[in-house]
């Protein structure tokens, strides 16, 4: 059985280094994403991603297990995203070129679905960042409505508001397809 | 939990791909991590205020308490008081033990003779162990007197206390070697004197 996730941050704290790579590897790929989707480049995502887990470490002695590690991921996540989005102005970038899984050799299919995936992406995209925020939270982190508003530093009927705006708006965009 | 989510953005969203971070950041972060747990980080707030002295002066205070108890000890190594044979005056029965331990100790008061330095440091070593003993040591604070006549034997060993004691009744001081006699007999309740000793150490 898995150590829980607390667990190995409390025995990081205490000096286990260990414990921090099996955390690490635990959350690289959700917490990528989340940052990734949520600036749309990569060698920002890179830098934020990064200076993400600077913070855990650093913060590492003042840990104490009162939420899940996840919702303590993520608000450190959230506070570094907001700081991020501050010096840019909320402005949305660019959207990267994205190469579409698809196991259909038909080129008209093919063309199709990378098209619905753009516009799937364009509308991630387009949410408000507190609206793209909430949904990602949910859907890459697994976060609940408690933990997203926790999270996030908003309460729980904001948070269920968001998510529900953004799911309704980028269920619209799946339905056009 | 409450899950919020459409299975059909699901979907989408997963087909975004599932991008990770290149194994250079990683690398980088899990060194990172392992040189923090090698060094200790340091306190968030400094010491200010009265925290940042304190640490130097409680520091001073132990050294200058170490100073003077070594400074005091070594007086009363130098202070034949200790091996002497004089009566003490009347006074210190009243006081406690170590008053009048205290008082001794005062470079003040010369000695009648002056003390070999092996021998009055026999005593403070004596000494030391008597009063690590309690009991000793409150038996000696009500009886000053014998004390002082207890520390000769305390001194010694018996051999060398017994010739002390015969030391006094060769100059007369019988009363002296009486009370001698009698705390060595109480300190070394089974010790053998020898007959020859005997006649020497005993009131004529």
């Amino acid at each position: 059985m898995e150590a829980p996730d607390e667990q190995l941050m409390l025995a990081y704290r205490d000096g286990n280094a260990a414990a921090f790579e099996t955390l690490y590897l635990r959350h690289r790929g959700r917490l990528f994403r989340f940052v990734l989707r949520s600036v749309k480049s990569r060698a920002t995502a890179e830098e934020l991603f990064q200076e993400i887990w600077m913070r855990v470490i650093e913060a590492r002695e003042r840990y104490a297990p009162q939420a899940r590690f996840t919702t303590w991921l993520y608000t450190i996540a959230h506070h570094r995203m907001v700081d991020h989005w501050r010096r840019r102005g909320l402005s949305l970038v660019e959207l990267d070129e994205q190469d579409p899984p698809g196991d259909s050799p038909d080129p008209a299919r093919q063309l199709e679905a990378r098209e619905a995936l753009a516009r799937f992406a364009q509308a991630l995209e387009a949410l408000p960042v507190a609206q793209r925020e909430a949904f990602l939270l949910h859907e890459e982190a697994g976060l609940s409505i408690a933990e997203i508003a926790a999270a996030t530093g908003s309460n729980a009927e904001a948070a269920k508001s968001r998510l529900r705006y953004a799911v309704a708006k980028l269920k619209a965009a799946v339905q056009d397809d | 939990m409450t899950d919020e989510r459409d299975p059909k953005v699901s979907r989408r969203y997963r087909e975004l791909g599932a991008e990770e971070p290149p194994t250079g950041l990683d690398a980088g972060i899990l060194a990172a991590s392992r040189r923090a747990v090698k060094t200790r980080l340091a306190p968030l707030v400094p010491p200010t205020g009265r925290r940042r002295w304190y640490f130097p002066v409680a520091a001073a205070a132990i050294i200058t308490l170490a100073v003077a108890v070594t400074v005091h000890v070594e007086r009363q190594q130098l202070d034949p008081g200790f091996s002497g044979l004089r009566s003490e005056p009347p006074e210190a029965k009243k006081d406690s033990a170590p008053q009048a331990e205290l008082r001794k100790a005062k470079p003040a008061k010369p000695p009648a003779t002056p003390q070999p330095l092996s021998r009055a440091a026999d005593a403070v070593q004596e000494r030391g162990s008597a009063d690590a003993r309690p009991e000793s040591r409150v038996r000696s604070a009500a009886q000053a007197p014998a004390r002082l006549l207890g520390q000769v034997a305390k001194a010694d060993s018996p051999e060398a206390a017994l010739e002390r004691i015969a030391e006094l009744r060769r100059q007369g001081k019988h009363d002296e070697a009486d009370k001698a006699l009698a705390e060595f007999r109480r300190r070394y309740p089974d010790y053998r004197i020898a007959e020859e000793m005997l006649k020497k150490v005993e009131r004529p």
